[in-house]
């Protein structure tokens, strides 16, 4: 697979780890149990779009989401998730 | 000898083989299998179950029958098909499957035992008595199983990888293939042509068609030529794609000196990853067959592999006697022409269809089908079934057509199902194939020479549209266009057996059979068959077989459907797979900065990951490890240790928020460490398990060093740049990792600080200045940058000393001189084992992702006061209610060993999960206190102090009695690490 | 000075070379590198910081792009000294971090203009050569090993690897480049 780095262009999938849904960025800071556990345990497991977390390991070290789809591995696009990171906390503040 | 006329074979020079023992010789340009037909060899093999008597089928890589091992000693190489092996002087090729002589072979008694080996018999015997599957039925099939054998002996030739990049990859030089890669050529474009051939052509190689009034191969030259010429096309001959991946990513193998006697100092084959942003497969088509009763004998083989033997190796189909062709279309009267051109006598054209017309001098046979077959070693007649009744023609090659399949594989490799055309009666490419992958040609169901010229052409066009370039004009060369007329007749019905895939001997009862067990739908009837699941994937079988299941169920063909198909289009070995290297080299190696001071001083290596870490030091005199490691563990608590410890992973955090950020990171508190001291640090999962510990250090006010585990390094890296980048975006904190950068030694042992003293400039070691768990930048040995660490994981007076990596090894060297009245001793992670389990220190054992902080004896260093990862959850119930937490074990019997993964029982208990009260997680032999000694979890252990416990190995079925003691045997107060 | 002896990357007092046909692979062993990470209020250091993918020279040194806000500084002939301490002067407020010895770096060659280096690079690494000119920097890995790659000319390229992989880098490389000949 490739996947467009938005800085560097499209870079061979095997430069990266995989995690996993991008709502890890989402972390609860309520402090609450039950929001940490919905946080760590349940996770959607959609047959199409999903937004995903890559590490780019072997090259830059930037952390992006991916949009891809899980049933064609079309990859629609990625971002810094630094960026979204960034732009999730402005929105809530 | 069958040789004829012309062909596309080098008789200036003779090439000498061997076949099962016998001498023959053969031409530069043949393959083994033309050669043999060239020398009347027709008998090559045997059959998979039956040891039916087998012969060359057809000319390409979709050959069945004829596979023979290459090669002999380390190099032989098993199944490999004779049609496209190249001929080399001096070849050496055996037949496979036989037992005695290829032409007696004692296993073909399975012949007359057939009724019992039908399709799916497996799944209806050797059942009964159960204790005769694994000491008899099992090793019985294995060794009957597969068709060739390994060398078993070390492969000893090289193999390469390789990337490329394209705009345009074109799969396949045939007539479609040449015309889209002149054209996108000439447009510019980076073009890539792999061919599985050793020559460019692909189709054209094997027929008698004329381009612009002249012999096909003219023209085939001089767009080689042309392309040769450009330098943006790049032409990779003798390789096979075998594989489309995501995003225009395709795998290729190259065969670079597989067609050598040896490859001298050349790699066998090559990878090949290639990345295009468009391709065009023009993959051609092969040819199915007509199964009828005993259409398996040497000399029956495909009708337009006859005429390519005849066209392009120059070679009657290994015979001299007249041969017959069975056909149910126009294309096998072609054959009967083309060999009538080249000499070779036409019995007959035996043509199913009644209202067949000939199309040159030849006798034809209309309405007429092949009802059976003479010759068990060698075909010698056939039976005809005509309108006016039954005849014998003396034969000795048959070629049968039965119509042409469109190589759809690598069109499907991305679940794109192929569609049926109901007037070419084939399958076509369908829409869902991969992303910018367009067929064209003959496998795109544009078969005849004009028709595949254009549209390669069109192809081309349409891939230059995608990629944003202007296609050139290019004038189409004149070609002849033909229609096949093919008719729906699949097979001949009869009360023999007749065979459909010849390489695992499935025959039309079977698929009847397989219809009566109701494995009707196409995937069932495969697996149960295991038609189309050789190594050839079924090529010339696969249609025919889902044709007769779609008779059999009054289904259409499409109705029916046809399994699709994966990677790879034909075998790849696993030793280009593999790449390059092999043995040590196999994957890289990380090495210490003292790795070679550590082999001059008679280290034994341990693999840690990709490290390679002193295990222990061998004195001379000292014969087993134990010594070595007792001594080394005695030398530390004694006098001075020294171990590299560079392997654990070293992460540099700054930033004006580095504080905050570690705080967060760590269970316990970081942010109100002070400058020039280190913290002992716990790293929790979200989830509330421990993961990693180290230690951090403040170096300013802004700057830590974050220390990590050896095994961890990487995982812990990447999770502070998930928490810098994804959780806290808005601190101000940068990271890099240093763990390479800098030199670790461990200096441990009650004479440490003397022995530091020795190198230090001008710096106050004592315990008021530089007391236990503080850090400092210095130098040493006359003005070296250094780093210091008071820290310990032995249990003892000790420091880490960190120099830039490359004075490492001079480092230890001074150690050890500097400290020779002092005893110092180089100790490796045997000894470093034994001094942390001593000293009661957790390590990988116990932070198995299993356990908490409070289960390690370490829930206080989980905070309340802050957020930090791991925190909340560590308070959830289910962790809340553990009761399991980390003790020391010792054997009550001194002379009992502790073996780490038993289980901890009650004495007495049963040994059940129910009564199960924890594990045993390290042990070693503890020259302190005498004995083996072990760290675990025991349910509530800390209450427990004293009591006599069991533990079980019911593995190896044995108990030991230990007592549960606290978990540091050495220096509990601690008195020895503050000193 | 110290009176300790240094070694290089592979092991030997000595840095390594080997010519290969057109290709000469020359461990370097001299050139201090240093990262550079820029804090929220660092202000503009007086060398060049270039934009991803690529290096660029100033006064003498070098800084390739690493990463968002990070670069790797090249200092020829700073290998013994504080590499950090000498990019600091020149980037007050940034966050500088020793990395000289964390490095192993293999200076490749040749004498028959690009082509060699081309084939060179198609066998190590998967990149798209067209995207790699003169002028680009990049991580990537060459057989499983993570490096960073300077196309410093048509004919010339720099590979920093891991230093503690010198050995395996070293053999990956050597037998690369032999297999070209």
């Amino acid at each position: 697979m490739l996947i467009p780095h938005p800085l560097l262009g499209l870079r061979d999938a095997q430069e990266f780890t995989y995690l996993g849904d991008a709502r890890l960025i989402e972390r609860p800071t309520s402090g609450d149990e039950a929001d940490l556990a919905e946080y760590v345990f349940q996770r959607d497991n959609p047959a199409g779009l999903h937004r995903e977390l890559w590490f780019h390991e072997q090259g830059d070290r930037s952390w992006l989401v991916v949009t891809r789809n899980t049933l064609t591995h079309e990859i629609l696009g990625a971002e810094l998730a630094r960026d979204v990171a960034l732009a999730r906390k402005e929105g809530t503040a | 000898m069958t040789r004829l006329q012309g062909g596309l074979i080098d008789r200036s020079r003779t090439l000498a083989f061997t076949f099962d023992g016998k001498r023959y010789q053969g031409h530069p340009g043949d393959t083994l299998a033309s050669a043999l037909l060239a020398n009347g060899v027709r008998l090559v093999g045997r059959s998979f179950k039956y040891h039916r008597p087998r012969g060359i089928v057809a000319a390409g890589s979709e050959e069945p029958n004829a596979l023979v091992t290459l090669r002999e000693g380390a190099r032989a190489e098993p199944n490999t098909r004779a049609t496209v092996a190249e001929l080399y002087d001096g070849l050496v090729a055996r037949s496979q499957n036989h037992v005695g002589p290829l032409n007696f072979d004692l296993l073909a008694v399975n012949d007359l035992l057939s009724p019992f080996f039908a399709a799916g018999f497996y799944y209806k015997t050797f059942m009964w008595p159960r204790a005769f599957w694994e000491k008899l039925y099992e090793p019985a099939i294995r060794r009957a199983a597969g068709l060739g054998e390994l060398s078993e002996l070390s492969d000893p030739d090289a193999y390469d990888r390789g990337y490329l990049h394209a705009d345009l990859l074109v799969i396949g030089a045939g007539p479609a293939g040449l015309m889209a890669a002149l054209a996108a050529g000439r447009a510019g474009a980076r073009v890539i042509l792999a061919d599985e051939d050793f020559r460019l052509g692909g189709r054209l190689l094997a027929e008698s068609d004329r381009i612009d009034g002249a012999p096909a191969m003219e023209w085939v030259d001089t767009v080689r030529a042309e392309l040769e010429s450009l330098p943006n096309v790049r032409i990779l001959p003798r390789t096979v794609v075998f594989g489309v991946y995501d995003h225009g990513i395709f795998g290729a193998v190259e065969r670079v000196s597989d067609h050598l006697a040896t490859p001298g100092g050349a790699v066998r084959q090559t990878l090949w990853r290639i990345t295009a942003k468009r391709a065009i497969l023009a993959a051609g088509a092969t040819e199915r067959h007509i199964p009828f009763a005993d259409n398996d004998r040497p000399g029956v083989m495909l009708a337009g592999a006859m005429r390519a033997y005849a066209n392009r190796w120059a070679t009657a189909p290994g015979t001299a006697a007249p041969v017959a062709i069975f056909t149910n279309n126009d294309d096998g009267h072609r054959t009967a022409s083309d060999l009538i051109a080249r000499g070779v006598p036409v019995a007959a054209v035996i043509d199913a269809r009644a209202g067949a017309q000939a199309q040159g001098e030849y006798r034809l046979m209309a309405g007429a089908q092949v009802v059976g077959t003479k010759g068990r070693l060698g075909l010698h007649s056939v039976s005809v079934e005509t309108p006016a009744g039954r005849e014998t023609l003396s034969v000795g090659a048959l070629g049968v057509a039965g119509g042409w399949n469109p190589n759809v594989h690598l069109a499907s490799h991305h679940r794109g199902r192929p569609v049926w055309d109901a007037d070419k009666l084939a399958f076509v490419p369908g829409a869902g194939g991969p992303e910018g992958l367009i067929a064209a040609g003959a496998c795109a169901g544009q078969g005849s020479t004009a028709e595949a010229l254009a549209d390669g052409l069109r192809a081309a066009g349409e891939a230059l549209a995608q990629l944003g370039l202007s296609a050139p004009t290019v004038p189409l060369p004149q070609a002849g266009t033909r229609q096949d007329n093919v008719a729906p007749i699949w097979h001949v019905p009869g009360k023999r057996r007749a065979w459909v895939d010849f390489q695992n001997d499935v025959t039309v009862k079977d698929i009847a059979l397989a219809h009566k067990e109701n494995m009707r739908p196409v995937e069932h009837l495969k697996r149960w068959t295991t038609l189309g699941m050789a190594t050839d994937q079924g090529k010339t079988a696969n249609v025919t077989a889902l044709a007769v299941m779609a008779e059999l169920t009054g289904k259409s063909i499409p109705e029916t459907g046809t399994t699709i198909f994966r990677p790879p289009y034909t075998g790849v070995s696993l030793g280009v797979l593999g790449g390059g290297d092999t043995g040590a080299h196999f994957r890289p190696r990380r090495l210490t900065p003292t790795h070679h001071w550590a082999k001059e001083n008679g280290a034994t290596f341990v693999e840690v990951g990709p490290w390679m870490r002193a295990q222990y030091f061998t004195r001379p005199g000292e014969t087993h490890w134990r010594q070595s490691v007792d001594r080394e563990v005695l030398a530390v608590r004694a006098g001075v240790g020294l171990c590299d410890v560079t392997t654990l992973g070293k992460v540099d955090v700054q930033g004006t928020d580095a504080g905050v950020f570690l705080d967060r990171l760590y269970a316990n508190a970081m942010a109100s460490l002070k400058v020039g001291m280190v913290r002992y640090g716990l790293m929790l999962r979200e989830d509330g398990i421990a993961y990693d510990d180290g230690t951090c250090a403040r170096l300013a006010e802004d700057h830590y060093v974050v220390t990590t585990t050896t095994a961890n390094a990487g995982p812990v890296y990447r999770n502070m740049e998930f928490a810098r980048q994804c959780l806290w975006p808005e601190l101000d904190v940068q990271l890099i990792s240093t763990t390479d950068a800098w030199a670790q030694i461990a200096v441990a042992g009650p004479k440490s600080r003397d022995l530091l003293t020795r190198l230090v400039d001008d710096f106050d070691l004592s315990n008021e200045v530089f007391p236990f768990m503080a850090c400092a930048p210095l130098t040493i040995c006359g003005g070296l940058r250094a780093r210091l660490f008071r820290i310990s994981f032995s249990g003892e007076l000790a420091y880490e000393l960190a120099v830039p990596a490359r004075y490492g090894h001079a480092l230890m060297a001074r150690l050890m001189e500097a400290g020779a009245d002092l005893g110092a001793t180089p100790y490796g992670t045997e000894a470093l084992g034994v001094l942390r389990i001593e000293k009661g220190h957790a390590a990988g054992a116990e932070l198995n992702g299993q356990t908490t902080g409070q289960m390690l004896g370490l829930g206080r260093m989980v905070s309340k006061k802050k957020d930090a990862i791991g925190n909340v959850m560590s308070r959830r119930e289910g962790l809340a209610a553990e009761t399991r937490i980390l003790v020391g074990l010792q054997p009550v019997d001194a002379s009992a060993v502790v073996v780490p993964g038993s289980h901890l029982f009650e004495q007495g208990a049963p040994r059940n999960l129910d009564h199960d009260q924890g594990w045993i997680t390290s042990a070693c032999h503890s020259p302190h206190v005498g004995s083996s000694i072990g760290l675990g979890f025991l349910r509530n252990g800390a209450e427990r102090m004293g009591e006599v416990i069991t533990a079980a190995n019911p593995l190896q079925g044995s108990e030991v009695a230990l007592r549960v003691v606290p978990s540091h045997f050495v220096d509990p107060e601690g008195g020895r690490l503050r000193d | 000075m110290t009176d300790l002896s240094p070694l290089c990357a592979l092991g030997a007092p000595a840095p390594r070379r080997v010519s290969l046909g057109a290709l000469t692979l020359a461990e370097t062993p001299d050139c201090g590198l240093a990262s550079l990470a820029l804090r929220r209020d660092t202000p503009p250091p007086s060398l060049a910081l270039p934009e991803p993918g690529r290096w660029q020279e100033t006064d003498g040194v070098t800084a390739f792009w690493t990463g968002p806000g990070q670069w790797l500084v090249e200092m020829p002939g700073c290998a013994e000294v504080d590499a950090a301490a000498r990019l600091a002067e020149r980037a007050p407020g940034a966050s500088v971090t020793e990395q000289t010895d964390g490095w192993v770096l293999v200076e490749i060659t040749s004498t028959a203009g690009a082509a060699p280096v081309e084939r060179f690079l198609e066998r190590a690494v998967n990149l798209d050569l067209t995207r790699f000119a003169p002028g680009h920097a990049t991580r990537s890995t060459v057989e499983h090993l993570g490096v960073y790659l300077l196309r410093r000319a048509e004919d010339r390229l720099g590979i920093w690897g891991m230093r503690s992989a010198a050995e395996s880098l070293w053999h990956t490389l050597e037998t690369i480049a032999g297999r070209l000949e």
